[in-house]
């Protein structure tokens, strides 16, 4: 393990220059010493830096869950994987977290894969034979039920199996009871296969601003998509109504560059889709990703899936 | 007499599908300059955009993203857009086919003269 003083050697290279890599050995270094609030501050930025990283996804994976918010490890893992599908280190952090919450086939999947790129890994082994042990998934991808060792967990939740081997922090902390993982037709995961990267949040709202589908993240990985739908569906509302006196037509984008943020907003049934993205992104990618989003929204509705 | 605006709503208004540049008071929405093609009715641009660019800059500051800097709003028939600084919205009116983002990007500099 760093020391101290590699600690503030990184810390002082990252200030120097903020777009280092050594970001990922600093944020590793800061979650192994439980230091989790500097460590997720650090692979936050790193992700807002470096956005098309796997590696900066997967360590923003690793705090997100020795954190607890294993919606956002799950979601950040699930980045570096369309990223780079073969990154071993998210294949087996997601492997692991798919095991824990009962999703089986899935897991299996993903630690085959593991075990592929490091045959030598205990801990994927241990995660594969007990897996196989429970006969492997249901036709659903999810377990029947909490896999059948230990005290029985609180309902709604499940946990890891006791003989399963946890070589890191971000295992350990898959071993508390967590409430289920959404299922891949949840709401909330509706926009996750038209959004770049983790970076990027999309909700779709309906005409009185409550969230029908999406999610967003704030910069302390808690899920605001209600606080900012409702704020900024008022902005849409405020457009319809200018757009009745103008005699321009129905209004059909509308875009919002803040300080720290850009949103894009449509119409999209009854409700309206948004896409926030950090200020860096140009406002014309954001524009692209609300075009893909509606179209997804679109479908996700008629579907009802 | 003429406004301190003048030079920079006829530096905008002479991009191609621009309509209408303003000069709003973002709190009453009247109009503090304004430079207009025939047929723009300007009073309701103005009132209409500064209440937008309002409820626009509110909602981000809410939602957490800081101060609204510019806000667009795109239609059938046209295009709004706006930049403020402290109590004043500039405002640009076009057609559907103007170049957006040249016109952005005058904006943007031509905010920073507004006080």
């Amino acid at each position: 393990m760093m020391d101290a003083d590699e600690i503030r050697l990184m810390s002082d290279v990252l200030a120097a220059d903020p777009a280092s890599l050594v970001f990922l050995q600093l944020g590793e270094a800061l979650r192994r010493q439980g230091q989790l609030d500097l460590a997720w501050r650090v692979a936050l930025r790193g992700v807002e830096r470096h956005a098309q990283r796997p590696d900066a996804h997967d360590l923003l994976a690793r705090v997100a869950a020795d954190r607890g918010d294993f919606d956002r490890a799950r979601a950040a893992w699930e980045s570096a994987l369309a990223l780079a599908p073969g990154h071993p280190a998210a294949q087996k952090g997601l492997g692991f977290l798919l095991f824990q919450q009962g999703l089986l086939q899935d897991a299996e999947r993903l630690l085959v894969a593991a075990q592929a790129a490091d045959p030598g890994d205990a801990s994927v082994a241990n995660a594969l034979a007990r897996i196989r042990a429970l006969g492997g998934a249901t036709a659903g991808g999810r377990a029947a039920g909490p896999p059948p060792v230990g005290p029985t967990p609180p309902r709604g939740s499940v946990a890891i199996p006791a003989s399963v081997s946890r070589p890191s922090r971000t295992t350990q902390a898959l071993a508390a009871p967590v409430p289920f993982a959404p299922t891949p037709t949840d709401a909330r995961d509706v926009f996750l296969d038209v959004l770049p990267d983790a970076s990027h949040a999309a909700l779709l709202l309906d005409a009185d601003g409550l969230v029908v589908a999406g999610r967003y993240r704030g910069p302390d990985g808690r899920d605001l998509a209600a606080d900012v739908g409702a704020q900024l569906s008022g902005v849409s509302d405020e457009a319809s109504r200018a757009m009745r006196h103008l005699d321009v037509g129905a209004w059909t984008h509308l875009a919002v560059e803040a300080e720290a943020a850009s949103v894009a907003m449509a119409p999209s049934g009854e409700g309206i889709v948004l896409v926030a993205a950090p200020r860096r992104v140009p406002l014309g990618f954001v524009r692209r990703v609300l075009d893909r989003a509606v179209e997804r929204a679109r479908r996700w509705l008629e579907s009802g899936t | 007499m003429s406004s301190p605006y003048g030079g920079m709503l006829a530096g905008l208004i002479r991009h191609r599908g621009v309509k209408g540049c303003l000069v709003v008071g973002e709190r009453d929405g009247l109009i503090v300059d304004s430079t207009v093609q025939f047929g723009v009715n300007a009073q309701t641009f103005a009132a209409l955009t500064a209440s937008l660019f309002r409820k626009a800059r509110r909602a981000a500051q809410a939602a957490g993203f800081g101060d609204a800097t510019f806000v667009q709003l795109e239609a059938e028939r046209g295009r709004v857009c706006a930049v403020g600084r402290g109590d004043l919205v500039l405002v640009v009116v076009a057609e559907p086919r103007v170049n957006l983002g040249l016109v952005r990007v005058d904006m943007l500099k031509a905010a920073e003269r507004l006080s």
